[in-house]
């Protein structure tokens, strides 16, 4: 085997041909197919059930989840194609589908860079199994917090909280700033028609730590600048279990005769798997069958064949005191996250989407923010704090953002996991979200004395939560005035957080929801 | 393909952006006046015709100075002041029939929609869509066939175009075009559902407001040719009812500010908005539980429709109908009192049609 003849290896290279031509359509339609189910999701016109298929095909969320609830859904064994795929093609998924993967393909950015970037140690790769087997072990005990780091789930969420929001702040401002100059409003009537309510919602929608989403998922493709894939190589956790998958897989990459060791195929490997030291043979682990060694190679000296017979466990590979230490890590993780006061008491405000109360939420929740999306009026908000590190982004109703539609049930249609159950709007419209309390003073009209009855008018319930008692209140100067107090008929109020949202003072409502407390009619 | 350098980029970049612009004005500069700066000369005539002439600086002042810019480019036949031919009544009341009848029948009494709606104008139909909770039927939504005949009115005066819109306190615009049955049967009659977006809302100075001055209203409300105000007759536990100027909150951007002094600052806006025609329907009426309803004990069937180009009396006759003295109202009493219309139904010439006749 001879060395490279090239003096200077040109890492701006990039191969070409009809397999790459080929995989790159396929990873742009998957892109695309993402993309367009998430605005669908966002739309709520189109089954939940079609909306959720990318997060069904994730096998990591489908296991985690039958693990965590123990309840076996018909929905997840969509998984079983994926794992289907990968025995045949390895870890084909993410070369060729990972919507993550081809955004991390998009900004492969140490390309444009002169610099010979060193790569990090072979051993890091074993961070995926390791946190793949935390993930799992958790699961086990109940906890999926860790599933924040599924890509599927890491990448949806930053569309829905971070992205797209932030894209609608850019489009209405250049709207708002354009349809001021006189020959430019009927275009941007037009655009706007266009776009909205079909591709982005009628009303501006906030998250909050939308930024925080961004930075991380900014972070993942900036990783990119110390190896292509960094992400992909050595931290995902859906990676690393495809990746064991694929030691068994049928199609492998094999080098045959033709080879003169020109290390072109080593150079253009994005996953850095070809190794000259093993005679340019790779790791069905770590190949992405990207097939860009197929088609570098000038001298056919690559074959992707069948073969029956598991690959070769490599150093970096899970052994068992990788799997010891993700156990007692995970243990002692699960643990840690539930003793803190949340678990306890309930949070005051920890309010859940509809349906939810009697349901396992926690352990069935894989916080992939399908919910997040398809909530019209952006009550529904990926947790921060107020669920303990153990409800780290799972949806929380926020009524100060957003109010749970009455006529709208889209988080438990789109709900991949049933974590929300899939209620008709009859169903939803019964479920008590939480119970609504008047701070009295806060309230413009029991303690200003002034007109407002907003939280009345805006109260959905047929037979109104909320009502009116008239009163006679003595104002400053001594004369009195009939006003209108509201009051809260609990056995009515459903906490969708309405009036809430709608309260016409600034900063905290008057008027807020709290967790339903199930004894307070029993009195 | 040959490779790009950021030079090339950003000039293409940049023509393109230029042709682009170039495209749209040359495009703005072909089209008539008219569609690109609806005037207000069919408005403005009116508000003078019915403004008492001490208030009868024009409402819309902002806009006038709009209107007087290409006014002779309209194709409006009737620049002069001409509301009603002599004769006509101030207000019908239709009773007993199909909504589409009691619109028609109520209408031809009222000396036709073309006393309202020239050959090529443009019109917005306002109906109440408050939320996208119940059908029809509850009474919640203004009736869609009554929406739709007027559509077709329009239409048949002779409309280059009819916009149905409102923006929904609860659900979103679209499902409530939806769930309330207004867009299908809009649609039917030809007229378009068009929705309201955030961009569109401009701070409008109120020159007639008492109390309040300024608003943030949406722009084709105040630049449309024709407006018709198509509420529906509804309870609402602080005005008391829910009728046409009440109606109106749904043009502008921050409502629950509106809810103090509410009265006066009803009266304030229609000052500002000045309906052309107001449509009062009466075909099922809300009586508690408003304006979200959705307890069918709480609907009456009334298969009652209310025209009149004054809004004032429209909403004074409306009142009677569930049993209150308009003087007991709020909104009408400062409507009444600012010279909007005339809340003394005593002084109208009322017609009362039957449809089904």
């Amino acid at each position: 085997m001879t060395r490279a003849t090239t003096s200077k290896p040109r890492r701006s290279w990039k191969p070409s041909g009809a397999w790459i031509t080929t995989r790159k359509v396929v990873q742009y339609l998957a892109l695309l197919v993402f993309l367009v189910l998430f605005v669908l999701a966002r739309r709520g016109d189109t089954a939940g059930d079609i909306v959720n298929i990318p997060m069904r095909l994730d096998p990591l969320l489908a296991l985690s989840n039958l693990l965590s609830s123990r309840v076996f859904l018909m929905g997840s064994s969509l998984a079983l194609l994926t794992v289907l795929l990968t025995l045949i093609f390895g870890r084909a998924w993410c070369g060729w589908l990972c919507p993550l993967g081809t955004v991390l393909d998009l900004f492969s950015l140490n390309r444009c860079r002169k610099i010979d970037a060193a790569t990090p140690p072979d051993g890091w790769r074993g961070v995926k199994y390791f946190l793949l087997m935390v993930i799992l072990v958790a699961a086990l005990l109940g906890n999926l917090t860790l599933l924040v780091l599924d890509p599927l789930t890491l990448f949806y969420r930053t569309l829905a909280a971070s992205i797209w929001p932030a894209l609608d702040q850019i489009i209405t401002a250049s709207e708002v700033a354009l349809y001021r100059i006189p020959f430019l409003a009927a275009p941007v009537s037009a655009l706007d028609m266009w776009l909205r309510p079909e591709i982005f919602p009628s009303e501006p929608v906030y998250y909050r730590n939308a930024l925080v989403f961004a930075i991380i998922f900014l972070g993942i493709i900036a990783l990119n600048l110390k190896a292509p894939r960094f992400w992909c190589r050595y931290l995902c956790p859906l990676g690393g279990l495809l990746g064991i998958i694929s030691k068994a897989a049928l199609i492998r990459r094999e080098v045959g005769e033709g080879c003169k060791g020109c290390t072109l195929c080593t150079q253009v490997c994005p996953t850095g798997t070809i190794d000259p030291q093993k005679n340019y043979a790779s790791d069905p682990s770590e190949c992405t069958m990207c097939l860009d060694c197929l088609e570098a190679c000038p001298r056919s000296g690559i074959v992707f064949k069948a073969r029956v017979s598991p690959a070769a466990w490599n150093e970096y590979d899970p052994g068992r005191r990788q799997a010891l230490t993700s156990l007692g890590l995970a243990v002692a993780g699960v643990a840690l996250v539930r003793s803190t006061p949340h678990t306890f008491r309930e949070p005051s405000h920890l309010l859940r989407p509809p349906g939810t109360r009697e349901n396992d939420f926690l352990e069935k929740c894989i916080r992939c923010g399908e919910c997040v999306a398809a909530c019209p009026t952006a009550a529904l908000q990926p947790a921060v704090f107020e669920a303990g590190l153990e409800g780290l982004w799972t949806p929380v109703l926020v009524p100060r953002l957003g109010y749970c539609d009455y006529s709208c049930s889209a988080c438990g249609q789109v709900c991949p996991v049933e974590a929300i159950p899939a209620l008709t709007l009859e169903e939803k419209r019964t479920q008590v979200v939480g119970t609504a309390y008047i701070n009295t003073n806060r309230c413009i009209a029991w303690s200003d004395h002034q007109d407002c009855i907003v939280c009345e008018e805006m109260c959905p319930v047929p037979d109104k939560a909320i009502y009116l008692e008239e009163a006679t209140v003595i104002l400053r100067g001594g004369e009195t005035k009939r006003i209108q107090l509201p009051y809260v008929n609990r056995e009515l109020c459903i906490g969708c957080g309405i009036c809430e949202y709608k309260c016409p003072i600034n900063g905290e409502a008057a008027i807020r929801v709290y967790v339903p407390s199930d004894n307070v009619l029993s009195f | 393909m040959a490779k790009m350098t950021r030079r090339e980029f950003l000039r293409y970049l940049a023509l393109g952006t230029s042709a682009a612009t170039l495209n749209q004005f040359l495009a703005a500069c072909g089209q008539s006046a008219e569609t690109l700066m609806p005037t207000d000369t069919a408005k403005a005539t009116w508000t003078k015709a019915l403004i008492p002439t001490e208030t009868r600086q024009s409402p819309t002042a902002t806009h006038t100075e709009q209107g007087e810019i290409a006014p002779q480019a309209t194709t409006d036949p009737s620049p002069e002041p001409s509301p009603t031919p002599l004769g006509s009544p101030d207000l019908v009341v239709a009773r007993g029939g199909q909504p589409e009848e009691l619109i028609r029948h109520a209408m031809a009494a009222l000396g036709g929609m073309e006393q309202v709606v020239s050959k090529g104008v443009d019109v917005i139909i306002k109906p109440n869509i408050c939320i996208a909770y119940h059908s029809y039927e509850y009474a919640t939504t203004t009736n869609p066939w009554v929406v739709a005949a007027l559509v077709k009115l329009c239409l048949e005066a002779g409309a280059s175009r009819v916009r149905v819109m409102d923006y929904p306190f609860g659900g979103t615009p679209e499902q409530a075009y939806i769930v309330s049955g207004i867009a299908e049967q809009v649609a039917a009659a030809g007229g378009e559902m068009a929705f309201m977006p955030g961009f569109k809302y401009v701070a409008t100075e109120i020159p007639m407001g008492r109390d309040v001055h300024e608003v943030e209203i949406f722009d084709d409300i105040l630049t449309t040719d024709v407006l018709i105000d198509v509420p529906i007759a509804k309870h609402h536990s602080l005005a008391k009812l829910t009728l046409g100027m009440k109606n109106l909150l749904g043009v502008i951007k921050n409502r629950s500010a509106m809810h103090r002094n509410l009265g006066q600052r009803l009266a304030d806006l229609t000052s500002l908005v000045m309906p052309d025609l107001t449509v009062v329907d009466a075909v099922r009426m809300l009586m508690d539980h408003g304006p979200t309803g959705g307890n069918m004990a709480d609907v009456k069937n009334m298969d009652t429709v209310i025209v009149s180009r004054d809004i004032v009396a429209a909403d004074s006759y409306a009142a009677t109908l569930f049993g209150m003295h308009p003087d007991n109202l709020d909104f009408i009493r400062a409507g009444a009192e600012m010279g909007l219309g005339t809340s003394k139904l005593d002084e109208l010439r009322i017609e009362e049609v039957t449809a089904n006749a």
